[in-house]
C-alpha cells in the first residue's frame, strides 16, 4: 500500500530498499539503455579503425597499380621506339655492309688480276721451258 | 715512288669522344692551330681548346651571350719569311652579322659588321692577305687583313652557304642555291657557273695542291670537280644531307660527314672507310696541318677526333701497313717473316721503293733498308710535317713547308735546290720528279715551266734556264735508268698530250716530241727506261722511248699497245716495279698488269753492249715489237751491224740498204754523218762534215735532200764545187721541166758552162782524197793500239 501511496508520490523503492525517483524498472531499462549505447559506442569506433585501415590498402594498391600502369606506358613506348632503333640501326649497319661489300669487290678484282698474272707467269715458265 | 700515297690504304677512324667538359650545345666549328691542339666554338658560346694527345679541354673564353659562332678559320702560318710554328689568330663568323678577329689566347681582337643577317663562312686567303666572307644576305665581300672592306665580289638573291679560295688565291669558289660560281677578283675576268647539285650545296672545298673542287649538298650527295668545273665523281645518294665536307692538306683525301656519319674518302672520290659515330650531324670538318688527323663538330656537343691509320705501302715482296699511330708492320711474303716497327712519334708520311722505305714523324726521319729492319738510320728533321717523301735509287727528296732536301740512304743532305718563288707547300708526286742525277719540279707560278736541277749539287741543270713548254704542264716524269747525259723527261700538258725531251740541252733548244696523246696517268719502269701510260682507252707501253730521237717512224713498232676499258675511266697508275704494273680504277680498285720482260732484259744487254746477247735474245722471242726496240737501240749506240740485222727482221729493207750504203763509205766522219743523217738530223751530220773538212760531202748531203740554197751558199762560202751545185740543180730542174727562178742561182748560173764529165772528175778525186785521208787517219789510229 505504502508503496502505491510513494509510488504515486513519484517516489520508489528499488530491490535494495533503496529510495528511488524512478521506476525500479524504467531505471532498469535506463541502464540497460546506457550500456547497449556504450557497447555501440564501441563498435562504431572499431568499424572506424578497420575502414580506415581498408582505405590506406586501397590508396597503397591505387599508387602501386598507378605507378605500373606508368611503367607499361612506358615499356610499350620503349618498345615502339626500339623498332625505329632497330630500323635506324639496320640503316647503319646496312651501310657499313655496302662499304664492306665494296671493299670486297675492289679485293675480288685485284685478286682476279693477279690470278690472271700468275696463270700468264705459269704459261710464260711453260714455254720457256719448252722452248729451251 | 708511285707507291707512296695512293695505295691499298683502308684507314679507319678512331673515334674518341670526350664527355667531360664537352659543349652544351651543338659545335659548330673547328679548327687545328698545330698539330696537336684543335679550338672549337659553340652555341653556348664558348670557345674551347683541345688537346687529342693528352686528352686536356680548356675553356679558352665565353663569348657574349648574343654571340652565335657559324664559322671558324686560322689565319695562315708562316707567311711573308716569317716562319711562324703555329698560327696565331682566327676569324670567327656569327649569327648576328659580325665577324671577329680574335686572337690564340681568346682576346676579340676587332669585331667588325659584315653582312645583313648570319655571316654563314669567312676564309683567308692562301698569303693571309685577304679575308673573304658570305652571308644570309647573298653577298660575298673581300676584306683587307686588318679588317677593312676592300669590295663587295658579288651579291645575289639567295644566301651564301660556303666559300673557298682558288690556290693561287686570285678567285672565289662559293655556292648560290643548287649552283657554284667561281667569280675572279678581277672585275672584268669570266665567271664560271655551273649547276652542281640537285638540292642546296651546304659546303664547298677546293685544294690547293690537285687543284679540285668538293662540294655537298641536301641532295645527300658529295661530288669531285675539277677547276674548269667538269665532274669527276658523284657520289651515291646517303640516307641524310651531307652537313660538312673537308680536303686533307696534301690532297691526297678527303672527310665527308653527315648525320651520325664519318666518311674517308680518296682524291679520285670512291670512299676507303665509313664510320657510324653517335655524335649527330656533323657540321663542321677540319684536318690537321701533317694530314693524319682531322676533328669535327658535332650537332650534339662532342667534338669528334679521327686518325688515318692502316696506310698500306707495298714493293716487290714487301707489304707494309700502319696499324698504329706509331707503329707499322711489315709483312715479308716471300717468307712469311713479319717485323713490328715502332716510332717515337706520330708518323706522318712514309715511302718504300728501290729497296728502302724512308718514313718521317713529326720530328724525325727514319730509313730502314728492306734488307735489315732492326737497325734504321735516325736523322732530325729541320722543321717537321714532311708534305712529301720521292725516292730514287741512291737517294730521296724530302719537302716540307720551308724548301726541298735531298738526302742519301746514309742520311746525309746532299742538296738542297732552289728556285725563284718557290712554293713548296703545293708540290705533289705529279709536279717533283726525282731520278738517281736530277730532279725536276714544276712550278705553280707559270704552270708551262719546268726547273731541272742537278741532283748532286742542287743547282739547277745547264744555262739555269728551265725547260719552258707552250702550255700548260699537268705531270711530269724523269725517267730512272742509264746514262745522265741521256736523261729524258716525259711531261703531260693541259690538254692531255705526252712529250718527251732530254733534259740536257747543248747550247740549242732541245726538241720537245710529242708521243702520245689523251694521257690519262704515265709511269717510268724503275730498272728500265720503259714508259707506260693510259693513253684514252688504251694501256700503252713505249718499251724504248728513245726512238722518236733515232728513227720517228719506227715508234709505233715499239710500242705495246692493250685494252683499257675493263679499267673503267680514268684510271690511275700506281707504280710500274719490274715487269708489274699496277692500274688504280676509278672505283678503288687494283689491277695488277704483267707486261713481257724481254723489253727489260734487251735494255740491260743493250746498256752493258752486249749486241750479241741482245740479238740472240730477239731471234729467241721472235718478236717485231722486240726487234723494233733492237734496231732503234742499236742505231742510237751507232752499232751499224746490229740495227741491220734489226732493221732486216722487221722488214725495212730501205733502212737495211741504207745502212749498208753507210757501211760503204769511206770515212768515219762521213759514216757518223750519215747516221746522223739516217735519225733525221741533217743539222748536226753537216756541222760534223764541216767540221771534218768534208766540204764536198757536206755540199753533196745538201743536194740529195733538195736544200738548193744551203749547198750554194756553202759552195759559194768555200769556193769549191759551185758548179757541181749548179749542174745538180740544172739537172733537177730539167727532170721537174722547170725553169730557174732563185735569183742567187741565176746569178751564178752566169758564164758558167756545165761540164758533166769535168763535175764527176772532181767527185772522183774528192771521195779517193777521203779515202787516203782515212786510211792514213785509220793506219795512224792502229799504230797507236799497237803502241798501247
Amino acid at each position: 500500500m505504502a508503496q502505491a501511496a510513494l509510488g504515486a508520490a513519484g517516489l520508489h523503492f528499488d530491490e535494495l530498499n533503496k529510495l528511488r525517483v524512478l521506476e525500479p524498472e524504467v531505471a532498469a531499462q535506463t541502464a540497460q539503455l546506457r550500456e547497449e549505447c556504450r557497447a555501440f559506442v564501441d563498435k562504431t569506433a572499431e568499424f572506424q579503425k578497420i575502414v580506415g585501415s581498408l582505405i590506406e590498402v586501397v590508396d597503397q594498391l591505387a599508387k602501386a597499380a598507378e605507378s605500373e600502369k606508368m611503367k607499361a606506358i612506358g615499356a610499350r613506348n620503349l618498345l615502339k621506339s626500339i623498332a625505329k632503333q632497330r630500323e635506324a640501326q639496320e640503316q647503319q649497319l646496312q651501310a657499313l655492309i655496302a662499304e664492306k661489300k665494296m671493299q670486297l669487290e675492289r679485293y675480288r678484282i685485284e685478286y682476279e688480276t693477279l690470278c690472271k698474272i700468275e696463270a700468264d707467269q705459269n704459261e710464260f715458265i711453260d714455254q720457256f721451258i719448252f722452248q729451251k | 715512288m708511285r707507291l707512296k700515297t695512293s695505295l691499298l690504304k683502308e684507314p679507319k677512324h678512331i673515334l674518341c669522344h670526350r664527355k667531360s667538359t664537352q659543349h652544351d650545345e651543338l659545335v659548330s666549328c673547328v679548327g687545328w692551330t698545330t698539330a696537336d691542339e684543335l679550338y672549337s666554338c659553340s652555341d653556348d658560346h664558348q670557345i674551347m681548346k683541345w688537346n687529342p694527345v693528352t686528352s686536356e679541354t680548356t675553356r679558352v673564353v665565353k663569348l657574349p651571350d648574343d654571340v652565335y659562332p657559324i664559322d671558324l678559320h686560322w689565319f695562315p702560318r708562316g707567311i711573308g719569311g716569317k716562319k711562324q710554328s703555329q698560327a696565331e689568330s682566327f676569324v670567327l663568323t656569327s649569327s648576328d652579322g659580325k665577324f671577329h678577329l680574335i686572337s690564340k689566347s681568346g682576346r676579340v681582337e676587332k669585331s667588325v659588321e659584315a653582312h645583313n643577317g648570319a655571316v654563314l663562312a669567312g676564309r683567308w686567303n692562301y698569303e693571309g692577305t685577304a679575308l673573304v666572307t658570305v652571308g644570309e644576305d647573298g653577298q660575298v665581300k673581300i676584306w683587307s687583313k686588318t679588317g677593312m672592306l676592300r669590295s663587295t665580289l658579288a651579291q645575289q638573291g639567295t644566301p651564301v652557304y660556303s666559300v673557298s679560295w682558288a690556290p693561287d688565291s686570285d678567285k672565289v669558289l662559293y655556292t648560290s642555291g643548287k649552283q657554284l660560281i667561281i667569280k675572279p677578283l678581277q672585275p672584268n675576268a669570266k665567271v664560271l657557273q655551273w649547276k652542281a647539285h640537285d638540292g642546296l650545296i651546304l659546303k664547298t672545298d677546293w685544294n690547293s695542291v690537285n687543284d679540285l673542287i668538293l662540294s655537298a649538298g641536301e641532295d645527300c650527295r658529295y661530288k669531285v670537280w675539277d677547276s674548269f668545273g667538269r665532274a669527276l665523281y658523284n657520289s651515291q645518294p646517303h640516307e641524310y644531307p651531307i652537313t660538312s665536307i673537308a680536303w686533307a692538306v696534301d690532297g691526297e683525301f678527303f672527310a665527308v660527314g653527315s648525320f651520325n656519319t664519318l666518311r674517308l674518302c680518296d682524291k679520285t672520290g670512291w670512299s676507303y672507310a665509313l664510320e657510324k659515330p653517335n655524335t649527330g650531324s656533323i657540321f663542321s670538318i677540319s684536318w690537321s696541318i701533317d694530314g693524319t688527323q682531322l676533328a669535327g663538330a658535332c650537332g650534339n656537343g662532342h667534338v669528334i677526333f679521327a686518325h688515318v691509320v692502316e696506310q698500306h705501302w707495298e714493293w716487290k715482296n714487301f707489304e707494309i701497313t700502319l696499324i698504329k699511330r706509331r707503329t707499322m708492320k711489315v709483312h715479308n711474303v716471300v717468307n712469311d717473316a713479319v717485323d713490328l716497327l715502332e716510332f717515337r712519334d706520330r708518323v706522318i708520311k712514309a715511302s718504300l721503293n728501290y729497296g728502302y722505305l724512308v718514313v718521317s714523324t713529326s720530328l724525325q726521319c727514319y730509313v730502314y733498308s728492306t734488307k735489315n729492319w732492326n737497325t734504321p738510320l735516325i736523322f732530325d728533321l729541320k722543321e717537321g710535317t714532311v708534305s712529301l717523301i720521292l725516292q730514287a735509287e741512291r737517294h730521296f727528296l724530302l719537302v716540307d713547308g720551308g724548301g726541298l732536301y735531298l738526302y742519301s740512304y746514309e742520311g746525309r743532305l746532299i742538296s738542297s735546290p732552289k728556285y725563284p718563288g718557290m712554293r713548296t707547300d703545293i708540290l705533289n708526286a705529279q709536279t717533283v720528279s726525282l731520278s738517281n742525277d736530277t730532279l725536276a719540279v714544276k712550278d705553280k707560278a707559270d704552270e708551262k715551266v719546268i726547273y731541272i736541277f742537278e741532283a748532286l749539287s742542287g743547282k739547277p741543270l745547264g744555262d739555269g734556264k728551265p725547260l719552258s713548254h707552250k702550255t700548260e704542264i699537268v705531270e711530269i716524269a724523269l725517267d730512272q735508268k742509264g746514262l745522265t747525259s741521256e736523261r729524258k723527261i716525259a711531261f703531260i700538258d693541259k690538254n692531255r698530250d705526252l712529250f718527251i725531251t732530254s733534259v740536257k740541252r747543248f747550247g740549242k733548244e732541245q726538241k720537245i716530241v710529242k708521243i702520245g696523246t689523251m694521257v690519262q696517268s704515265l709511269a717510268w719502269n724503275d730498272t728500265s727506261n720503259i714508259l707506260c701510260g693510259i693513253q684514252d682507252s688504251r694501256f700503252t707501253v713505249w718499251y724504248y722511248p728513245n726512238t722518236v730521237y733515232v728513227d720517228k717512224d719506227l715508234l709505233p713498232k715499239t710500242l705495246y699497245e692493250k685494252d683499257a676499258s675493263e679499267f673503267s675511266k680514268k684510271p690511275q697508275i700506281v707504280s710500274f716495279v719490274g715487269s708489274q704494273v699496277r692500274i688504280r680504277r676509278a672505283d678503288g680498285s687494283l689491277v695488277h698488269l704483267h707486261i713481257s720482260p724481254y723489253p727489260s732484259i734487251l735494255h740491260s744487254h743493250v746498256s752493258a753492249s752486249h749486241w750479241e746477247e741482245a740479238v740472240r735474245l730477239c731471234r729467241f722471242v721472235k718478236d717485231q715489237t722486240l726487234w723494233a726496240c733492237l734496231a732503234a737501240m742499236a742505231v742510237a749506240n751507232k752499232d751499224m751491224t746490229t740495227a741491220e740485222i734489226a732493221y732486216a727482221a722487221i722488214g725495212e729493207i730501205d733502212k737495211v740498204q741504207y745502212i749498208n750504203s753507210i757501211k760503204d763509205l769511206p770515212s768515219k766522219e762521213s759514216r757518223l754523218a750519215h747516221m746522223l743523217l739516217f735519225s733525221g738530223n741533217t743539222q748536226e751530220a753537216e756541222t760534223l762534215l764541216l767540221q771534218a773538212g768534208l766540204l764536198y760531202q757536206a755540199i753533196q748531203l745538201n743536194i740529195n735532200l733538195y736544200n738548193w740554197d744551203r749547198a750554194l751558199e756553202l759552195a759559194v762560202k768555200h769556193r769549191t764545187h759551185v758548179d757541181t751545185v749548179l749542174a745538180y740543180r740544172q739537172k733537177f730542174l730539167e727532170d721537174f721541166g722547170k725553169k730557174e727562178t732563185n735569183q742567187r742561182f741565176l746569178q751564178y748560173a752566169q758564164g758558167l758552162e756545165v761540164d758533166w764529165n769535168k763535175i764527176k772528175a772532181k767527185i772522183e778525186m774528192e771521195i779517193a782524197k777521203e779515202r787516203e785521208r782515212a786510211a792514213s787517219s785509220s793506219s795512224g789510229r792502229t799504230s797507236v793500239t799497237v803502241q798501247q
